[in-house]
């Protein structure tokens, strides 16, 4: 399982009453989905928690762990990251993309040049977006669409890339922008 | 307290412009703009504007839905990165 690409879904805050529960702060989308996915580990693999959810409490999942059964064993894991293995999640749904395997891979222009790397996903409100870090070590956001983002290949391990007009890449486009702005604003910044 | 209905939404006059010429070439290039304070009005849905959040320009394919919200909520200024959990993303 080491050598698995692994993904951190929570972290246990704490322990909660005096029969071993413990709390976890939960990093999947739906805090409780954290035990949907089966067996987790720590951070080395090498240590693997069964979970059974208890409830949710202030934020945080309340959950049992198969082998603790005291709050002294409980505490002692205050502080332990829970991963899971990449395989562990179900598939998903065509042009569907886990932001795990999408984030820190090579991202190339239409004509193959190389660009900078996938930093991760957001959304604002206004539609998923992508934010690149350049090799320049700018960020460049772009809008996470087949238009923006004709191609995905996770098998070879890149993204083509293709940010619309207006949208610059290196910094110097950026000035000129700003420059025709503050012209047509007919003010200085 | 409110803006005074009178007055009509505000927007930047350079950035309506920018829009309306946009419109009228039939592109559908990224408009970019520091502008966060302008509303976003009808004339607007359709057009992909690039808000400036103080480091980089955030797109945003105006919907109906946006109408009456200013062009900064939706460019946070300040981002909490988080962990990718089981989190998905589609393209559209």
């Amino acid at each position: 399982m080491s050598g698995a690409k692994r993904i951190l879904v929570g972290a246990i805050t704490g322990a909660r009453g005096l029969g071993g529960e413990v709390r976890i702060k939960s990093f999947t989308d739906d805090p409780l989905d954290i035990a949907a996915y089966g067996d987790l580990t720590d951070q080395a693999g090498e240590r693997v928690f069964s979970i059974r959810l208890r409830g949710s409490s202030k934020g945080a999942v309340i959950a049992r762990i198969e082998g603790v059964d005291d709050r002294t064993a409980a505490e002692a894991l205050k502080g332990t990251e829970l991963y899971l293995a990449r395989e562990q999640l179900p598939a998903p749904a065509d042009d569907e993309f886990y932001h795990a395997d999408l984030v820190g891979l090579p991202v190339r222009s239409s004509d193959g040049r190389t660009m900078g790397t996938v930093r991760g996903l957001d959304d604002f409100g206004a539609g998923e977006v992508m934010e690149i870090l350049l090799e320049s070590g700018k960020p460049l956001v772009v809008p996470f669409s087949r238009e923006a983002v004709p191609e995905i290949d996770l098998d070879r391990g890149y993204v083509v890339v293709d940010p619309p007009e207006g949208l610059s890449v290196d910094g110097a486009k950026q000035d000129d922008g700003l420059a025709d702005e503050n012209e047509e604003n007919g003010q200085d910044r | 307290m409110a803006r005074s209905v009178w007055k009509g939404p505000f927007v930047d006059q350079y950035l309506l412009t920018k829009a309306e010429n946009q419109r009228a070439a039939g592109r559908n290039d990224v408009i970019r703009t520091w502008s966060r304070r302008s509303t976003i009005l009808p004339q607007f849905v359709g057009l992909t504007f690039g808000v400036y959040n103080g480091q980089k320009f955030i797109p945003v394919l105006v919907t109906e839905n946006m109408v009456g919200h200013k062009f900064g909520e939706f460019s946070p200024t300040r981002t909490y990165a988080g962990h990718s959990g089981d989190k998905k993303a589609s393209r559209v």
